[in-house]
């Protein structure tokens, strides 16, 4: 459905995209990881035909992305990485313009949405605080039922409940057979939508695999308070990666060996347990080091 | 063009639209109707005619006041209507490209199914219907004050239509390279600043020409050379040519916007 060949652009400085190449598949949920700076949102804007490629392509549905800009549109929704509305609007009257635009006639599937993430429609968009802008731009994209999704960073600014609310909306629109890439910051968000994933850096697509071989090499870090020194020992003991980090408190590294690690704190008295965030960049220092020891 | 679009975009300049309107139909209503009392008044021209030839020129006032049109052309249209039309102009040409590439907005209208070029076409029959409902409004209220505010002076319809169809045009060929400027402009304030420079040297071009025999060469450099009112209004030039060289103009700006937009890379 969205292909992307060859993709170069080049800003000042060396930034910009630098030969990507992926593909997504009809009905499958992509997720574009990266740092700030690596090229997901320019990515983004040569699929939707703002931005000529230097060399290479991308289409969606076998339309031209740059030529064909208007007609993909018919069957896309985009959400902006930053967004900014029309001025001197309510969020119904910039829904209902657009819908004009579009020129549907329904708006059963809008006001469904409206309900579903709580958004009080009524406020002038200068007056909305930044989550209430991403519900509406969220609503903007998903109001006319498209078979293709773009969204450029859909959870940023939503509180935990509305996180929720956007992840069950993906997985529903994926049940519907509809093509999503969205881009992140994080792992996990995409972790638990997404099919497959590419990570960028640098403007290069640095791996691109599905979300089941990611899922496998992901590192997590749990940090670990047992109750006794004699707990602690028994810890240290194991096999596992280890590293003290105060009294009766240890992180512990798990990749793939969870199971291990769960028997481990079976035999122990747990005073307390939490996992730590990982960057992205750890997550992919890992993912190498891990494909240089398989080759 | 995109007829919601226009809509909402006609919409949400009213009220700036509204005060162009006001401002300019209000002016022209007062001028008419103070202009018994100055056409009575003994010794007005006498007084026009001891300034220096340079100083009443620049005025609009070369052979003192002789009828109402050569005073409505002279006071109205050569000096505070031009500047209306330009700031106006100057300020919504960059209102409805520049600004919503600047900020971003324009990714919403890009993501509809409607191409560069018709979302532009639209941009820019928001500008122009402004600027027709300005010189509109102004006409309609220039020939009603004439005819019923005053009595025992006349204003010659048809040349004064004739005068605010040349205003509306020669401000259209402006609105062009307003328009222009806007459409390859990520930056909203440098759009602002370029098509306010290039308008006011032209104004500046066309002030210092008319100062001196000197500094006429300078008026070659100006648009504002095929925009004389008071001979317009006594048709002492030739408004057809002028006329259709300046939709001419006008025409083609227009056209290399939509050009240079479609073709350009947006930040958006
Ligand atoms: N129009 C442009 N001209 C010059 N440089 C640009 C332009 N657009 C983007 N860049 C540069 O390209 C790089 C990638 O930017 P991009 O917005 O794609 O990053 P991103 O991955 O979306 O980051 P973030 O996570 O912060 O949204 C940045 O270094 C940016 O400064
Ligand atoms: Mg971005």
């Amino acid at each position: 459905m969205i292909h992307v060949k060859g993709l170069s652009k080049h800003f000042s400085k060396g930034k910009g995209l630098f030969d990507l190449n992926f593909e997504v598949k009809k009905g499958e949920v992509f997720g574009y990881i990266g740092p700030n700076g690596a090229g997901k949102s320019t990515t983004i804007r040569h699929l939707m035909g703002f931005m000529k490629p230097d060399r290479g392509h991308s289409s969606i549905n076998g339309m031209d992305c740059w030529n064909n800009a208007a007609r993909i549109q018919d069957q896309t929704g985009y959400l902006p990485g930053e967004i900014v509305f029309l001025e001197g609007m309510s969020g119904l009257g910039f829904l209902s313009l657009l819908q004009k635009m579009r020129k549907q006639e329904t708006t059963k599937r809008r006001d469904e949405l409206i309900e579903r993430f709580q958004l009080d429609v009524k406020t002038p968009i200068r007056k909305m605080s930044k989550g209430m802008k991403q519900k509406v731009g969220i609503i903007a994209a998903f109001m006319h039922d498209p078979q293709v999704l773009i969204l450029d960073e859909p959870t940023s600014g939503l509180d935990p409940l509305m996180q929720r609310v956007f992840i069950d909306l993906i997985l529903e629109e994926k049940q519907n057979n509809k093509t999503i890439l969205m881009s992140s910051h994080s792992f996990q968000e995409i972790e638990r939508t997404c099919d497959s994933a590419g990570i960028i850096k640098d403007g290069k697509l640095v791996a691109l695999e599905d979300m089941y071989l990611l899922r496998s090499v992901q590192r997590r870090v749990f940090e670990v308070k047992v109750k006794s020194e004699n707990d602690m020992e028994h810890i240290l003991r194991s096999s596992l990666d280890i590293e003290v980090k105060g009294a009766r408190t240890v992180h512990v590294t798990v990749q793939g060996n969870d199971q291990e690690f769960v028997q481990l704190l079976s035999r122990c008295e747990v005073q307390h347990i939490d996992t730590r965030p990982q960057d992205l960049e750890d997550i992919f220092m890992h993912y190498y080091d891990r494909r240089e020891v398989e080759k | 063009m995109s007829l919601p679009l226009y809509l909402a975009m006609m919409k949400s300049h009213g009220k700036m639209l509204g005060g162009f309107i006001y401002g300019a139909s209000a002016y022209i209503v007062l001028i008419i109707w103070i202009y018994p009392s100055i056409a009575d008044m003994q010794g007005f021209n006498d007084m026009i005619g001891a300034l220096p030839e340079s100083m009443r020129k620049l005025i609009g006032m070369e052979n003192g006041i002789n009828s109402l049109s050569d005073y409505v052309a002279g006071e109205f249209y050569g000096m505070l209507f031009l500047i209306i039309l330009m700031v106006y102009v100057i300020l919504t040409s960059t209102r409805v490209m520049a600004r919503l590439v600047d900020q971003g907005s324009m990714a919403y209208l890009l993501a509809t199914p409607h191409s560069r070029v018709k979302i532009a076409i639209t941009q820019a029959a928001v500008l122009l219907t402004g600027l027709a409902l300005i010189v509109g409004f102004t006409t309609f209220s220039g020939i009603a004050a004439s005819e019923w505010l005053i009595e025992g002076y006349q204003l010659d319809v048809a040349s004064f239509i004739a005068l605010n169809i040349l205003t509306f045009l020669t401000f259209s060929s402006i609105a062009g390279y307003c328009f222009l400027i806007s459409s390859i402009s990520n930056d909203e304030k440098k759009a602002l600043g370029i098509s306010a420079g290039i308008t006011l040297l032209f104004y500046i071009l066309n002030m210092a020409g008319k100062l001196s025999e000197k500094t006429e060469w300078m008026l070659n450099f100006s648009i504002f050379k095929w925009y004389d009112p008071i001979k317009m209004i006594n048709n002492e030039t030739d408004a057809f040519w002028i006329g259709c060289s300046l939709s001419i103009s006008t025409f083609l700006l227009f056209m290399i916007s939509l050009i240079v937009f479609k073709k350009r890379n947006l930040p958006l």
